[in-house]
Parts: C-alpha cells; sequence; structure tokens
C-alpha cells in the first residue's frame, strides 16, 4: 500500500455550462474494489467513463500504474469493462463472446480454447459455450460478460451498474459471485452504483459523490457510522434528523430532554441537527436504568418481520418524531401497543450533529 | 475571475485512436461522395438557372421569362391541383384499406396486404398504360367516361392513385397498428359512441401517420413524370415540361428554372413529413395495450366490400397490362401471343434494355447498400467530428426532397461539363448507378440507421477496451446483426431501379438503354403493346426478385433464431 495504483487527479468534466465532474481526486491501491456510490446524475459514471478514456475529461490527469494515460483513447488503456446491458455479442456464442479479445492477440486457438474453458469454469457455466447468450438468464448473461472482460487479463476492471438489470435474488447472489471471483483474482476494480446496499456489502471503500463531487471517501463502516456530511447521513441507510441546541460542549437539548453527545466543531448556542441511526434508539419500556434517556409516546408500531418499526413523539420529545428500529423479539417482551408511554436511551457516541439549514434535495 | 484563469489547469487534449483516425477519414470520404453525387449538381443546376445559353450570367432574367409565359406557369396550378385531387383519393381509400387490414375483422388479410403492395414492383408508367387500353380511344370501358377523354388530368389521377396507394397504405398501416387498447376500453367505459370513438381516439392517434401519407403521396405524384407523360396529352405539369425544355428544346437553363420551382413543393413536403415522423414515433408509450379488433359483423362486410373493391382495381389494372401484352392486335384481334415480347421489332425497345436493367439494378443494389450501411454506420459510430456527422446527415436527407427530374438535370449539367474530370461516367452506366443510389438514398439511410440504433451501444466501448479495431467488431457483430436491415435496403434499391424513370430518362444512352425508359420511348412511339410487354417483364422481374427476398429473409430468421431468441 506505498503507491497508489490508479491516481485520479483534479478530474473535471464539461458539457457546455454543464459541470459533471467537479476537480474529483481519488486514489486507488492494487487489489482494492472501490464502489462509486451516489444517485442518478451524481457523475459517478462520467468519472468512470473518464477513467476508462471512453469519455475523456475536460481537465485533470488520470495515472495508472505509474504512467500517465489521462489523454489516451480506450484502446491503449488497460482495463476491463461490463455494463449494466451486459453489451454481449448476440450473434456469436458464449465461448466466442469471451474470446473475442483473445482472438485479436494471435494466440494459438488451443491455447485460446484453454483459457475460455477455464472461464467458463471460473464462472461456473463449464458447458454453456456453446450456447447463445439469449439462451442464457439475465445473470448468466451478465457473468459471460465478466468473463469477457476477465479473458485478457486486464488490471483494472471497471463495472458500470453490472447487477441494477437483474431480480432482487439474482442480484444478491451474484453479489457474493462476483466479490468472490474477484478475491481470488485479487484484481483492482472499480464498481458504480446507485444501491447503497450493495456498496457497503461489496466495497473495501466506499466514494460517495454527488452533483459531481466526492462527498467522502472511506470504508463502508465509516461511511455508515461516521458519515462526513448531512447528505452521506441520510443517503446511506435510514437516518432521523431531529432539530436540536448546542446548549453547552457534550450536551444538547431536544425538545424537554438534554442528551449527552460527541461534539466538533460546534460553539455552544448553536442550533444543529441530530443525526440517529434508528437502530442505534434503545427502547427499554417502563424501566429506565440509563444516563441519556427520555420518554415518549407510541404513535404507530409496523410490522417488519425480524424488527418493528417504531413511530415516537409527544412526551420529552415534544413535536419531534422518532423512528426506532425495535428487534422483534424484544418487541414482544416489552408488549408496546399504539400511545404506550415508553423509555427511550440513545448512547451518545451515536448521536451525531450536522449544521443546521441544509435540507436534503 | 481571472485568477481562476491562471489557475485553471490545462485542458486535456483527447489522443485520437487509430480507429477514431479511421472512422473520421471514412466520414470525410463519405460527405465526398455524397458533395459530388448530390450537393455540387444541385448548386450547379442553381447556378444555371440564372445563366443564358452561353453561359453568361443574367440574374433572373430566366424566371421572369418563365412567369411571364402562361403556357408555362399554368403548369404549376396543373401540377398543384392533379396532386391534391389524387392525394386526397389515395388517402381517402388507403386509410379505409389500412383500417379494414389492421381493426376489421375480414379474412384472407395477407392477401389483400399482398395485393395493395403490387403496384410497387411496376414502373408508374404501367398503370397509364392499362388505362389507356380500358378508357383509351379504343378502350373497352370507354363509355364510363361519359365522352370525357383519359388523356389529361383524370387519367394522371386515376394512373397517379394505382401506384402511389401502396406508398400511403406502408405508413397509415403503421400508424394504425400502433393503438392503445387501454382507450379503447376507457371510451367504451364512458358510454362513447362508436364514431366518438373512432373520432377521438382512433383518428387523433393516426394523425401523424396521416400527414406524413398526405405529404409522401402529394411529393410523389407532383415529381412524377412516368404518368402524366403517357397519358397526360396536352395537359403540361411541372415534371414533363422539365423533360419537353430539356429533351424536346434542348433548353436546359428553362429546364433547371422549372426544375427549381418544382423543388419548392417537395422541399415543404420534405420537412412536414420529417416533422410528423418525429411525431409519430413518439407518440406510443412503452406501456401501451396492444390492440385486438372484434368482429362487428356491418363494419366488417362494409370493409370487406371496399377492400375487395380495391383489389379487384389493382389486380384489374395489372391484368389489363398483362393481357395488352398479350392480345395480338388489340383490339382488333385478341388472340394471345408472345411476339410482343420481341421487343427488336419495336421501336425504342431491346432485350438489351432488359439485360442493362438488370445490370444496373444489381450495381445499385450491392454498391447502394454498401455505401449506405457503411455511410450509416460511420455516421452513428464515429466519436469524433460532430459537425461533419450532422452535415453528412442532413446530406442524406436531403435527396428525399429532390425530384428524380431534377437530380437527373443536375447530373446533366455537372457530369457533362467540359472541364469535369468526372466527365468521362457521362452516359456511362456508372452514372446510372450513382444516379439511382442517390435518388433513392434517404430511405435506405433512415433505415440503416433504424437498424444500428437498435444495437447495444456499448458494443464498441467493450470493443475497445478489448483491443479489438472497430472494423473488426462492426464486420462479425454489428454487420450480422443488421443483415435482414441491410438485406431491405439492397432490395429497395434493386426494385426501385428496375422501376424508376424520372432520374435516368437524361442520363441513358443508346448503350445504356434502359428497360422502364424502354417502356416510355415505345409508347412515345405507338408500340404501346411492346410498351406493356416490357412494363410486364419489369413486374415479373422485381416480383421474383422480391419472393427470392422473402425466402432468403426466412432462412436468414431460422439460421439465425438461435440467437435472435425465439
Amino acid at each position: 500500500m506505498t503507491t497508489p495504483y490508479l491516481r485520479v487527479r483534479n478530474l473535471t468534466k464539461r458539457f457546455g455550462d454543464f459541470t459533471a465532474l467537479d476537480d474529483v481526486s481519488i486514489d486507488l491501491y492494487q487489489g482494492e474494489f472501490v464502489c462509486f456510490l451516489g444517485p442518478s446524475g451524481c457523475g459517478k459514471t462520467t468519472l468512470l467513463r473518464a477513467i476508462s478514456g471512453l469519455d475523456i475529461q475536460t481537465h485533470g490527469t488520470v495515472e495508472q500504474n505509474g504512467h500517465d494515460i489521462s489523454a489516451l483513447p480506450p484502446a491503449k488503456r488497460d482495463f476491463g469493462i461490463v455494463f449494466q446491458s451486459y453489451a454481449l455479442f448476440q450473434n456469436l456464442t458464449v465461448a466466442r463472446n469471451i474470446a473475442y479479445g483473445l482472438e485479436n492477440r494471435k494466440q494459438p486457438k488451443e491455447a485460446i480454447r484453454r483459457r475460455v474453458q477455464e472461464l467458463l469454469e471460473l464462472i461456473g457455466l463449464p458447458d454453456s459455450g456453446n450456447k447463445y447468450p439469449s439462451q442464457l438468464s439475465g445473470g448468466q448473461q451478465q457473468r459471460v460478460a465478466l468473463a469477457r472482460a476477465l479473458a485478457v487479463s486486464p488490471g483494472l476492471l471497471l463495472l458500470d451498474e453490472p447487477l441494477s438489470a437483474l431480480d432482487a435474488k439474482v442480484r444478491v447472489y451474484l453479489r457474493d459471485e462476483i466479490k468472490a471471483l474477484r478475491r481470488r483474482l485479487g484484481i483492482t476494480t472499480i464498481m458504480i452504483t446507485h444501491d447503497q446496499e450493495e456498496a457497503i456489502s461489496m466495497a473495501d471503500r466506499i466514494v460517495v459523490m454527488r452533483a459531481g463531487k466526492i462527498e467522502q471517501i472511506g470504508t463502508p463502516l465509516e461511511i455508515y457510522h461516521q458519515p462526513a456530511s448531512l447528505f452521506v447521513a441520510e443517503f446511506i441507510g435510514a437516518m432521523n434528523l431531529l432539530p436540536a441546541l448546542l446548549v453547552q460542549q457534550g450536551e444538547i437539548q431536544l425538545g424537554q430532554t438534554r442528551l449527552a453527545c460527541t461534539v466538533n466543531g460546534f460553539a455552544p448556542g448553536t442550533a444543529v441537527q441530530a443525526a440517529v441511526r434508528p437502530e442505534d434508539v434503545v427502547c427499554t419500556g417502563r424501566t429506565n436504568g440509563h444516563a441519556n434517556s427520555f420518554r415518549a409516546e407510541v404513535r404507530d408500531l409496523e410490522f417488519m418481520g425480524p424488527f418493528f418499526w417504531l413511530s415516537l413523539s409527544g412526551g420529552e420529545l415534544g413535536e419531534h418524531r422518532l423512528r426506532a428500529q425495535l428487534p422483534s423479539q424484544r418487541a414482544r417482551e416489552l408488549d408496546l401497543r399504539p400511545r404506550d408511554s415508553t423509555h427511550l436511551h440513545i448512547p451518545a457516541e451515536h448521536i451525531r450533529l450536522f449544521p443546521e439549514g441544509y435540507s436534503h434535495g | 475571475m481571472a485568477e481562476a484563469a491562471v489557475l485553471a489547469p490545462p485542458r486535456i487534449r483527447p489522443r485520437l485512436s487509430r480507429d477514431e483516425w479511421l472512422m473520421g477519414g471514412g466520414l470525410c470520404v463519405l460527405a465526398l461522395y455524397l458533395a459530388i453525387t448530390l450537393l455540387v449538381p444541385l448548386v450547379i443546376m442553381l447556378a444555371k438557372s440564372m445563366q443564358d445559353r452561353d453561359g453568361v450570367f443574367v440574374s433572373l432574367a430566366n424566371f421572369i421569362k418563365y412567369f411571364t409565359n402562361p403556357a408555362l406557369t399554368g403548369a404549376i396550378g396543373h401540377s398543384l391541383w392533379v396532386s391534391a385531387l389524387a392525394t386526397l383519393i389515395v388517402i381517402a381509400l388507403a386509410f379505409g384499406y389500412a383500417y379494414a387490414l389492421t381493426r376489421g375483422c375480414i379474412p384472407f388479410k395477407g392477401f389483400f396486404r399482398l395485393v395493395a403492395m403490387a403496384p410497387l414492383l411496376a414502373p408508374s408508367l404501367l398503370s397509364a398504360i392499362a388505362l389507356i387500353y380500358l378508357f383509351g380511344n379504343q378502350g373497352a370501358l370507354k363509355g364510363w367516361l361519359f365522352g370525357e377523354s383519359i388523356y389529361g388530368p383524370i387519367g394522371i389521377v386515376l394512373g397517379s392513385v394505382f401506384w402511389t396507394f401502396p406508398h400511403a397504405l406502408i405508413i397509415l398501416i403503421t400508424a394504425l397498428s400502433t393503438a392503445d387498447a387501454r382507450l379503447y376500453e376507457a371510451s367504451e367505459s364512458l358510454g362513447a359512441s362508436r364514431w366518438r370513438t373512432f373520432a377521438t381516439v382512433t383518428l387523433p392517434g393516426a394523425r401523424y401517420g396521416l400527414i406524413s401519407a398526405i405529404f409522401v403521396v402529394f411529393t410523389l405524384v407532383i415529381t412524377d413524370f412516368g404518368v402524366p407523360k403517357v397519358i397526360g396529352g396536352q395537359f403540361n405539369m411541372l415534371a414533363t415540361d422539365i423533360y419537353k425544355q430539356v429533351v424536346g428544346q434542348q433548353n436546359f437553363q428553362m429546364g433547371a428554372v422549372v426544375s427549381l420551382i418544382l423543388l419548392l413543393p417537395a422541399v415543404v413536403a420534405f420537412f412536414v413529413e420529417r416533422w410528423a415522423q418525429s411525431r409519430q414515433s413518439s407518440a406510443v408509450s412503452s406501456r401501451a395495450v396492444p390492440y385486438h379488433p372484434k368482429p362487428r359483423p356491418v363494419r366488417d362486410l362494409a370493409l370487406l366490400g371496399l377492400v375487395s373493391l380495391v383489389a379487384l382495381v389493382i389486380l384489374g389494372i395489372l391484368g389489363m397490362a398483362a393481357f395488352a401484352s398479350l392480345a395480338k392486335l388489340w383490339p382488333y384481334d385478341l388472340s394471345l401471343t408472345l411476339r410482343h415480347y420481341d421487343f427488336n421489332t419495336a421501336d425504342g425497345g431491346s432485350w438489351t434494355a432488359y439485360g442493362n436493367s438488370i445490370e444496373m439494378a444489381f450495381y445499385t443494389a450491392v454498391l447502394g447498400s454498401l455505401v449506405v450501411f457503411s455511410g450509416a454506420y460511420l455516421v452513428e459510430k464515429t466519436r469524433i467530428a460532430k459537425p461533419l456527422r450532422t452535415a453528412t446527415h442532413l446530406l442524406a436527407l436531403i435527396p428525399m426532397a429532390v425530384p428524380g427530374m431534377v437530380l437527373g438535370l443536375a447530373y446533366i449539367f455537372f457530369f457533362n461539363a467540359p472541364g469535369n474530370p468526372l466527365n468521362f461516367l457521362y452516359g456511362s452506366m456508372a452514372i446510372l448507378v450513382l444516379a439511382t443510389i442517390a435518388h433513392f438514398y434517404t430511405v435506405s439511410h433512415l433505415t440503416a440507421l433504424t437498424a444500428l440504433k437498435q444495437l447495444d451501444p456499448e458494443f464498441e466501448s467493450v470493443s475497445a477496451s478489448l483491443k479489438t479495431p472497430f472494423y473488426r467488431t462492426a464486420w462479425r457483430v454489428t454487420a450480422p446483426m443488421c443483415l435482414p436491415a441491410i438485406l431491405d435496403i439492397a432490395i429497395y434499391f434493386f426494385v426501385n431501379a428496375m422501376t424508376t424513370v424520372s432520374a435516368v430518362v437524361f442520363l441513358y444512352s443508346p448503350a445504356t438503354t434502359l428497360a422502364s425508359v424502354a417502356v416510355l420511348n415505345m409508347d412515345d412511339a405507338g408500340d404501346t403493346a411492346p410498351a406493356a410487354a416490357m412494363a410486364m417483364l419489369i413486374v415479373f422481374t422485381a416480383g421474383a426478385v422480391r419472393l427470392l427476398h422473402a425466402g432468403s429473409s426466412r432462412w436468414l430468421h431460422r439460421r439465425t433464431q438461435a440467437w435472435r431468441g425465439c
């Protein structure tokens, strides 16, 4: 982990007056799996296309393995790419699709055949070489597209929303497949997705993007637990955002209650937004044995299978509304009903503060 | 701001790959090709309209001479009202016919469809010749005209209706088949009467198709030369006036003036048609539920009556031409003979002309589909030189607005100019092929573009990432996947090359006379029966090629159904 494998520096892409990518810099290390995550139009696809050379940036540089590739056409770069649409050659068999990049390199036929078979086995379709893409399911086609990209042993694998066109179940299955396969090959990979669950479960690091800029780069745990901005906090997972007042260092006023929290960089007296994940709100029922606790009324209970969504307000919360995730087993023990009053506890380290006045969207 | 400008990093100048150089080069070649075979000749014609016989610039003198001569300007009115009337009749009939085929429950839909397409196989001259046999001075049904003469506007309108009918029908069938069943269910559930449903759902749904069909037919009729030439008699129209000025009086400058006047309505029609086309394609959402007609005896019987009548007339006209070509001496000796097919005794026709036509149609089909498909590929896939791509695409759209007569005359001006290094093409087979490709370029170009747009746009990206040159992917993936469209284009070129008269009538030489032109010349010389025979020969040839195409398409479909997934 000394020198980065891919260095992206100050990348900017303009289409006329519109800035699709605004001064983006990232380092990728050898063997890393990085996800570009963000809503549609955030610039993640533009960034991927700049890295691949398919749509070259207006300003900024890209270095791969120590070479400056900023202005090179895609054919002069070293990458394999998989698209959401698979982009398989429909009129060629699966084997010919996988062999497509190899046939151009003047390798002996036998070597190509062996390599294709090896890849077919790698993707778990050893007997499908003679089939045509349209005879395979969507998930199988995407695996073939992956094999075709990997056939030429590229240094960098680019995945452009590879799972978005698939059914939910196939998607989860293929997610694990890609993860395992990638780990085995150790290939540096960039995947773009708008699905945060996909990014969290697959990536070593996540790059959260918004409006052409990077909001945060970090491991899934960092992104989830220490969101750098309100946008990231709201975009990844569920989040309660509650207007509060910082009364003194380490303490906020929320409704009629005061809660301890870790504070960074706000002066006492500042109006803030307190961000709390629903699963970090602990429901203790009638007992109140904790610090950082308060009382509220249950407005609604929504059964989700493994857990309940709890809508809370009133009591010490006052006008504020809070959603909590209550494990089903715990809910059975507490036997909560709408309009019940209950004690709630939020550990101080799970309350994050953001400046007020910004709202998402 | 000034500071920001100083700090701005240098703009990245993408390095072009070999693919991009090659494709850019190809695009330049294509643009040059279209300029030489289309744009430059038209511009030169424009210049010629402002010169006198000696090539001296005379400003608008030719136009003034034209507009002060009532014998000439009369053609404008003639052309306009005859075309409008023919269009009205064709659209009414074709709409009913298309409605019956798409919304009615009538038997033998396949047969009726086939019959309606038959006129596409014939030169427009054929209908005129058949009409002369039916209603001419010695016509079988002369009495039906109540003493009116078929030679003139009546004949032109009837003949035009026959040959433009399938063109309108194709557009209207497309427009009517994209109906959304949900709208009909909604209308029915709201208690609307059938007429109200027709007026508020059916007609609006097909309105862009109707507009499109109206302008296509109007353009076809006003620019057609064959029908008015054969049956127009003393009734002059713009297209025949160009021919008279150029061939009869050798007054090329006045020919250019009339050409420009004829170009005007065609250009207007072109823009309206393009507008309607773009609206039609976006009118149906992907969530529409296809409409399936339910039987309604009274309506269906009326539709069947209409369809049968139209089909009978089409078959009657074709049958009349066929019979005319076989009857020994119409109307005195009706015993059958094949001697009219021995063209060597007729004035202006020969089997050589037929051979030339086959040769010309073959070259046009092969070369035309090659040029058009590569051209559409370059326009669609090149990633650089956007202005050049747009310009080339616009060039490819021009032929639709240019009448064949105008193109032919423009070719004379350009290729026959003494200083032109391409002068050697004049009078050759090659110039006929070039003119025919240019004349029918637009529809083929749009067909190829549509086929290319249906392919995954990322094929080229994948191919580049696999370090495969673009031409390899084009050859191994793109072209094979577009093969049905390429075959369609080839057949379109072939059939049109067999039947066209207008562009080539100025360009053939004694050595390269064509079958369609021979029909014209034999008819002109009074050899009407051999003219009918030659016209039928064209019908048979075009029909045979169509059958061959249908067969090969089916074979291709079977062969490729494994990967087409059906």
